[in-house]
């Protein structure tokens, strides 16, 4: 104590005279300002993060909203039997109908006072195969002929984008697709009202087409295949996950074996989502001869994907069942067995579902290992005609589909791949908010 | 016998090994369930578990083997110097395949007899039309060797399909006769069953074993295929990303440094985006805001967590870097011209940025909730002004967790896909320029496999080279971040 | 110890009193911590509190460098001045008033960080030291005063984490004497520590008094009588009795007082 103890005449005069508390002294004003500026910086970075969410949110609005609509032309029509019977015996048949129509459709134009030059050339380029359509109508349905008929043509989809203003006409080229003098029948029909836009019920419920019509092209088949392929990874990886739970969390021993399983589920939770698609590749296709492009084998992937997900947040919910409910049951004579099955599982039902129902979300979302395996968009040609060709036939997914859509060179696409998104997310934000109410309704505090 | 129908007759004796077991329990106890060791269900499920389970294992081996030993025998049929230049055995192999099956097909439909199929010569029938009739196309004529040795596939299936159906079945009546006969009033069931179930739990959890054997195993294999036909130094230190496509890819320069490069750029830029943000998120989350905040805020950044990377690399293609386009472009805000097109290493970067905030905020929250109270208020209790008090004092002891969060959020990074697919672009190049087009492993891995890949040239086996390249990096790095985030975790329990 | 001025405890209650307390009541929520307490504490003394288990007395102790306000769900009403200054006036900083009123807390809580850096962090936010010779003295001097220097001496730059329970809790003395407070608040000082380092601290405690006005809680009655000249008795909140230390362990006038001393309640 000697040291201390000598010291203490110093010490005496030791403690600096403070100031009074009531003015800020300036190296005070100095360290509050430094304080209010690190708490700025936080703040700045929870609006950063914030602003950059609703940046994301409004541009897939604002480009995915449009996909759902799409511009119809209505058009009363009607076919004499003379003139199906003269477009009949003619070699252009279809070529006829046409003709027709542009009669037809010039005709109202020029009722309301509005005088446009077009050819059969110009409609298909504004509305598609019209001609076609009309045959097949009047072959399919003779009894209509020689009475008024109202049709709803679909518009294509660059005068669409035409009418939405996002296509001008300096950016139209001349070419197989669009004209510009074509904007000027555009531009009439919209000023005699005859073209308006409606819910594209096709973008719902159709499937992918070729290259060349964006306007025709649907994610419904994908819908399918991703369905297909959650129905697979709910199967395996929720019986699996909680098997391996159950025996990580009740039963395993401290051994070698154990801490390798606990390391390679960390692990593999981090491994990045294209390694597993390499791993389905290599495993499922190249060696064991699975079809390519199909659902089951997306879900296989996915499973081995979400597996360790699933694992880490069952083992959290087991844990969280407090263990004088085990001591309980093996109080009463239940082995340990009985015990978990019986009393410990049910408890920790909802927070295991709840974890599934996440993982089954970023799996529904995962789109590189599908790529591998081929389940890339164009293959969502059509629908499954069942259990067994939805497993099996080629198939996409939702965001197989909208890469797909992203990755085609004709910017129409683009639309329908934010429309796309819309889609995903809703399926999404669906699961993920099944998710919080199953926690809420069922969430236990020991 | 189909394997659908294979199944469903085990799953029948197992149906029936159930009452079976329960019945002959019942009559050892003299009808009174409490004269046995275990509930009668449990001789049930003991019976019906070891009829099933032995067959179904039977089955699987089965499954996987029967086509190593065909291939393998029939494969010795063909001449290995009959292989014309720009086939391999592999693709003759799969021609076997499809025309065997297209037997199968043909005779199925009844446009062939068995007999037909099986006698059936090239001299005398043109194999290719007679398949087409039913719906089998193939891409070229068919050998006599070809038909030969498809016509002894399908002779080696049938024997081998009959063989498994009775091995099989016989199996599962052997595990049911066997069971019941040891049923006894003492016999103790329910361990038994227990010690099954334990073994299901255990089976269930070597899956994530399984998986990075398989992960491990596919990945080696390829690679050791593709530096047969490539030289691994070229692969490790080639400076050239070129691959040709022409003569089966043997021009194609296939170095990963430009790869690897344009990876560690775009990570680097998302994580100076995403680390700062996300630290002082995190901090402002965990120190200074109030309940209310907290509680909107934290779940809001989350969601930036959950949305799909598709929805991301969209967002770069279309909206960000457009973007940076008309501000670095050129005749943009600034009139710089450094950026000529969208897709560029910033694009792709600053997005991943975005994405990667909530990863690095809640990993810190975490950490930085875990730093005790105590440090708190001995920093407070000196005069420490909150913010001394998270720099000096809560940073450096949340330190080695933080480190932790970063690599974890670097080795995604590195390992992030789709934004990168659509946002970096597709050029290969070693620029030092952020608003340059350049791409990464994992786009490379995506453009080699999509498609139909020929899994015997370069062009495509190179992605396995590039994989495992990936998979030891990210590996690496979270074995090494998972270690620090326990190590930092023990020592404040 | 041959130099030390016998204590006289007379004069030390004569003294100017540092701090004083008037009709202080402390909420947590719904809860009433502290219930109308007023208390003169004086300068160059030792003042312990006592009394059972959440008798209030750490809370009042907080309410004195305003650790409470750390805590979202606290209020304090009453004056409490220091130096006849209200310290929950508007105008006063927190940081400010925590620098002329340290604190030393239950559990050793030094920094993840060198014992140098430790005892330096307080002289470096404040700006006690002009430059690193400065720094230097200042340190040597607190851990002297701490009595930690012997032992710390050789090892400054390593982890202040690595030293023992009774040299952490030195540490974190030193540290707040690092700062030239004025007051010294201490909770519970000892409750970790083993009785060898109970009782180097507590010789600490003793010799502190020279410089500054020394406020201890204590579980301890018998370290109370040995460390203190004012001991406060607290129960249920309230201030039961306040007076010298003898008085109170020799001829307590509260019942509640004697209950507790003669282990009764408690």
């Amino acid at each position: 104590m000697s040291d201390a103890t000598t010291d203490m005449s110093g010490g005496k005069s030791a403690p600096a005279a403070h100031g009074s508390l009531l003015s800020e002294s300036p190296l005070m004003k100095k360290r509050n300002a430094a304080e209010a500026r690190f708490k700025m910086y936080g703040l700045l970075a929870i609006v950063i993060g914030l602003v950059f969410l609703i940046f994301l949110v409004v541009s897939i609005l604002r480009n995915g909203l449009p996909a759902f609509t799409q511009t119809v032309v209505n058009v009363e029509f009607t076919l004499t039997q003379e003139q199906f019977d003269e477009a009949e015996s003619k070699m252009l048949k279809t070529a006829a109908y046409t003709e027709y129509f542009v009669n037809d459709v010039t005709q109202t134009l020029q009722q309301r006072g509005l005088d446009v030059d077009f050819d059969g050339d110009t409609i298909e380029r504004v509305m598609g195969k019209v001609g076609g359509d009309l045959r097949t109508f009047y072959r399919e349905n003779p009894d209509q002929i020689g009475q008024p008929v109202e049709f709803e043509l679909s518009a294509a989809s660059r005068v669409d984008r035409y009418l939405q203003g996002q296509l001008t006409r300096d950016m139209v080229v001349d070419g197989r697709f669009l004209e510009v003098a074509d904007l000027d029948l555009v531009d009439a029909l919209a000023e005699a009202g005859i073209i308006g836009s409606a819910f594209d019920w096709n973008f719902i419920t159709g499937t992918d087409t070729g290259v060349d019509n964006p306007g025709g092209a649907g994610i419904g088949a994908s819908v399918i295949g991703s369905f297909f392929m959650m129905m697979v990874v709910l199967l395996l990886s929720l019986p699996i996950g909680v098997a391996a739970s159950i025996y990580l969390e009740e039963f395993a021993p401290k051994n070698r074996w154990t801490d390798l399983i606990e390391v390679n589920i960390s692990n593999l939770a981090a491994v990045p989502s294209i390694v597993f698609g390499i791993l389905g590749l290599a495993v499922f296709i190249q060696f064991a001869h699975l079809p390519q492009s199909a659902p089951l084998v997306g879900g296989l992937v996915l499973t081995l994907m979400t597996l360790p997900t699933i694992v880490i947040s069952t083992r959290a919910s087991l844990k969280s069942v407090p263990p004088s409910i085990r001591d309980a049951a093996l109080g009463v004579g239940a082995s340990k067995m009985q015990s978990v099955f019986h009393h410990v599982l049910p408890l920790a039902m909802p927070g295991i579902l709840t974890g599934t129902i996440i993982g089954l979300a970023q799996a529904l979302g995962e789109t590189a290992p599908l790529l591998l395996i081929g389940m890339v968009g164009y293959v969502a040609r059509e629908y499954p005609d069942g259990l067994v060709s939805g497993l099996l036939d080629p198939n996409s997914a939702m965001p197989a589909q909208i890469y797909t859509w992203a990755a085609r060179s004709d910017e129409a696409f683009f639309e329908k791949a934010w429309g796309g998104i819309i889609i995903l997310m809703i399926f999404l934000l669906t699961m993920n908010i099944i998710a919080i109410i199953l926690r809420r309704k069922f969430e236990r505090r020991w | 016998m189909s394997n659908t129908l294979i199944l469903l007759v085990i799953l029948g004796l197992g149906v029936l090994g159930f009452f079976a077991g329960r019945a002959r329990a019942m009559a050892t106890a003299e009808g009174d369930r409490r004269n046995l060791h275990s509930l009668p269900n449990y001789y049930g499920a003991n019976t019906a578990l070891n009829a099933v389970v032995p067959a179904a294992v039977a089955l699987a081996v089965w499954l996987i083997v029967q086509p190593f030993i065909i291939n393998n025998s029939v494969s010795d049929m063909i001449d290995q110097g009959a292989i014309a230049e720009g086939s391999s055995l592999g693709l003759i192999m799969s021609d076997v395949r499809r025309v065997a099956e297209g037997l199968d097909v043909a005779v199925a439909q009844g446009a062939m007899t068995e007999q037909d199929a099986s006698d059936m010569q090239t001299g005398f029938t043109d194999v290719r039309e007679r398949l087409a009739e039913v719906g089998v196309a193939l891409g070229s004529g068919v050998s006599a060797e070809t038909l030969l040795a498809a016509q002894r596939y399908r002779e080696m299936a049938w024997t081998g399909n009959w063989l498994k159906t009775f091995a099989v079945i016989a199996i599962a009546v052997g595990g049911l006769v066997l069971t019941w006969r040891v049923i006894t009033r003492d016999y103790r069931a329910r361990n038994v069953v227990e010690k099954g179930v334990l073994t299901v739990l255990i089976l269930a959890a070597s899956i994530a074993i399984l998986t990075t054997v398989g992960i491990v195993l596919s990945l080696i294999f390829n690679t050791y295929e593709f530096f047969k036909l490539y030289p691994a130094a070229d692969f490790f230190f080639g400076l050239n990303w070129s691959p040709s496509f022409s003569g089966r890819g043997q021009s194609s320069q296939l170095g990963i440094l430009p790869l690897l490069w344009g990876t560690l750029y775009i990570s680097f830029i998302a994580l100076v985006v995403a680390v700062p943000i996300g630290l002082f998120a995190a901090i402002y989350l965990s120190e200074y805001a109030s309940k209310s905040v907290r509680a909107v805020a934290k779940p809001m950044l989350e969601v930036l967590a959950g949305i799909p990377t598709i929805v991301y690399g969209l967002f770069a293609l279309l909206t960000v870097g457009p973007l940076l386009v008309d501000v670095f472009g050129e005749g943009g805000m600034l009139g710089v011209n450094w950026m000529s097109g969208g897709t560029a290493v910033m694009t792709a970067g600053l997005v991943m940025g975005m994405m990667l905030i909530p990863f690095v905020s809640s990993l810190s929250d975490d950490i930085i909730n875990a730093v005790p109270q105590a440090m708190r208020d001995g920093s407070l209790g000196l005069g420490a002004t909150h913010s001394e008090t998270v720099r000096q004092v809560i940073i450096p002891a949340a330190l080695p967790g933080i480190v932790g969060a970063i690599l974890l959020a670097a080795s995604r990074a590195i390992g992030e896909t789709m934004i990168v697919v659509l946002g970096a672009g597709a050029a290969a190049r070693l620029s030092l320029n952020p608003f340059d087009a350049m791409t990464t492993v994992t786009a490379k891995i995506v453009s080699q496999l999509t498609g139909d890949s020929d899994f015997s040239s370069p062009v495509a086996l190179v992605a396995f080279a590039l994989g495992i390249s990936l998979f030891v990096v990210t590996l690496g790095l979270n074995v090494f971040a998972l270690y620090i985030v326990r190590k930092y975790r023990e020592q404040y329990e | 110890m041959k130099d030390m001025i016998p204590v006289d405890r007379k004069m030390s209650t004569m003294q100017d009193s540092k701090i004083s307390a008037r009709g202080v009541q402390v909420y947590y929520g719904e809860t009433h911590a502290i219930k109308d307490v007023s208390v003169e504490i004086a300068d160059n003394t030792v003042t312990a509190f006592i009394g059972p288990s959440g008798c209030g007395k750490s809370t009042f102790l907080r309410c004195l460098n305003r650790m409470n306000d750390t805590i979202d769900s606290a209020r304090v009403s009453g004056d409490i001045l220091i130096d006849g200054e209200d310290i929950y006036d508007p105008r006063v900083d927190p940081v400010q008033l925590r620098a002329k009123v340290g604190m030393v807390f239950q559990k050793p809580n030094p920094f993840p960080k060198s014992i140098y850096d430790n005892v330096a962090y307080g002289p470096k936010i404040h700006g006690l030291a002009r430059n690193k010779a400065d720094l230097d003295e200042i340190v040597e001097k607190s851990l002297r005063k701490a009595a930690l220097w012997e032992e710390a001496k050789d090892r400054l730059d390593k982890p202040g984490t690595g030293l023992s329970g009774g040299q952490q809790q030195r540490l974190c003395i030193a540290r707040a004497i690092a700062t030239a407070p004025e007051v010294l608040l201490m909770d519970e000082p000892c409750s970790a520590l083993d009785p060898i380092a109970t009782a180097q601290v507590e010789e600490l405690i003793d010799e502190l008094r020279q410089s500054y006005s020394v406020v201890i809680v204590t579980h301890s009655m018998q370290q109370a009588a040995r460390v203190s000249q004012k001991t406060a008795f607290f129960h249920l909140g309230n201030l039961v009795e306040y007076d010298d230390t003898d008085k109170i362990f020799t001829n307590p006038q509260d019942p509640r007082t004697e209950s507790y001393i003669s282990g009764r309640i408690g």
